[in-house]
């Protein structure tokens, strides 16, 4: 999988879903510096970009600021689920789904399809290649 | 101007012929890729016929207004210079200039309705694509970001960075062969640059949803596009692991239609194709047909044009009212 810039804020956001309530930033970067080599300004400049892109809340508390996510990672994910089935209709999004979301009508076909092919091949007395 | 006319002719009548000729013959997936080709090339050609055609009628009547006796090529020619040069009347000749504004007009603005389609379609991509990189979790041993959902569902994205997103519901239903390979068709379309084909194909159905041409090529290219993907897949995991995962993601729950896209690309028609592949005669018969086709679209009109021309000394010009 490509990781790149994103990155970051990915596992800012993980560490921010896996806490409850606020935080500031030195409590993640103290977090994180566990893991890896990080500035503290770097682990900032994030967080302040994820607050601009609407991904955290923040206040001020006194010199700091406490940081929290707006909403959960389910809320966004059931979000991007109804992105992602809507793109394949009208929508601008180009997506190419493993399978569209089939109907009934359509799932009544493939039954019948894989009906007519088991006898197919129940006739012909072997199996496909 | 008569160039103009029998663009125009030969784009109306492939913008009827194809897609009643071709989806019988591409459908069925025979040949994913060839068919994917033809079809690009007949949507070019229809395209390349329009932009020329609006490009020559605009250069002639620009050139008749400046250059009010250039030489004479053709009876009809010289009728309509001097329809344009104001012989027939002030009316004739701002007519003439103003079908030339509008198709001019027309022209650019189908081109920014295009381009603006695409455009937006590459920003939404990104926005979605970003939003899944944060929010998706890596799963060891699963190359994609797996999201929390109860659908079961996989999909890619295009741009930077490509995207594939596996739902935890869809790992749940498949067995790890089975995930295997619909992460291989994944890949495959972003390998294969898909995400640009689809792009294109869905702009200009959505740019011009009136031309039938346009939206029976999007559902077919689309169609073949997932035919592609499943070949690779299944050369690298076998067609029993990539049936399987066609089947466990399709069968149990289907959603309502109403929730759903005006395009579902066949799923009967790959399911078929990968449990009673084709046989090599077919498979080349299919070739042989698609490229018979695909002559005929594109030397057509050079043959109608020659024939055209030898004509012309005899007298038989082809614009009549002129």
């Amino acid at each position: 999988m490509a990781r790149g810039f994103g990155d970051l804020e990915a596992v800012v956001m993980d560490r921010l879903w896996d806490r409850d309530g606020a935080t500031t930033v030195r409590e993640i970067f103290e977090d994180m510096l566990r893991e890896r080599e990080i500035a503290y300004t770097t682990v900032m400049s994030t967080m302040d970009n994820l607050h601009h892109k609407g991904w955290l809340s923040r206040e001020r508390d006194g010199k700091a600021y406490l940081y929290w996510p707006t909403m959960t990672r389910e809320q966004h994910g059931a979000a991007l689920m109804r992105e992602a089935l809507d793109a394949g209709g009208q929508s601008d999004r180009v997506l190419a789904h493993f399978l569209d979301q089939i109907s009934d009508d359509e799932s009544k076909a493939l039954r019948r399809v894989l009906r007519r092919l088991g006898s197919k091949r129940a006739r012909s007395g072997k199996g496909a290649r | 101007m008569s160039i103009a006319i029998c663009l125009l002719l030969y784009a109306a009548s492939v913008c009827v012929v194809a897609p009643r000729l071709l989806p019988p013959l591409t459908s069925r997936g025979s040949a994913p890729l060839a068919a994917v080709a033809v079809w690009l090339i007949v949507l070019v050609s229809v395209l390349a016929s329009w932009a020329a055609a609006a490009g020559s009628f605009i250069a002639y009547v620009a050139l008749t207004w400046t250059r009010p006796d250039p030489p004479a090529m053709g009876a009809c020619f010289a009728a309509l210079r001097s329809a344009a040069a104001g012989q027939h009347g002030v009316r004739t000749q701002i007519g003439l200039w103003l079908m030339a504004m509008v198709v001019g007009g027309v022209t650019v603005a189908l081109a920014a309705r295009i381009g603006r389609s695409l455009l937006r379609a590459r920003a939404s991509s990104r926005r979605h694509s970003r939003s899944a990189h944060i929010i998706g979790r890596r799963v060891a041993g699963v190359d994609g970001l797996v999201l929390d959902a109860p659908q079961k569902m996989a999909y890619c994205l295009g741009g930077r960075p490509t995207t594939i997103v596996i739902t935890t519901a869809a790992i749940a239903t498949l067995e790890p062969p089975h995930i295997d390979a619909v992460l291989a068709h994944e890949r495959a379309h972003l390998a294969g640059r898909h995400h640009l084909l689809l792009a294109a194909t869905r702009a200009l159905a959505a740019s011009l949803p009136r031309v039938r041409l346009f939206t029976v090529a999007e559902t077919e290219i689309a169609g073949l596009l997932e035919m592609c993907a499943d070949d690779t897949a299944a050369r690298r995991h076998g067609a029993a692991a990539l049936l399987a995962a066609i089947l466990a993601l399709a069968c149990p729950d289907p959603i309502p239609s109403a929730a759903l896209g005006a395009n579902t690309v066949g799923v009967c028609a790959r399911v078929t194709r990968l449990t009673d592949p084709d046989t090599a005669a077919a498979r080349i018969r299919a070739r042989f047909l698609l490229a018979a086709v695909t002559v005929a679209i594109v030397f057509g009109p050079l043959v109608v044009w020659a024939a055209v021309h030898s004509l012309s000394p005899f007298g038989l010009t082809p614009c009549g009212p002129f």
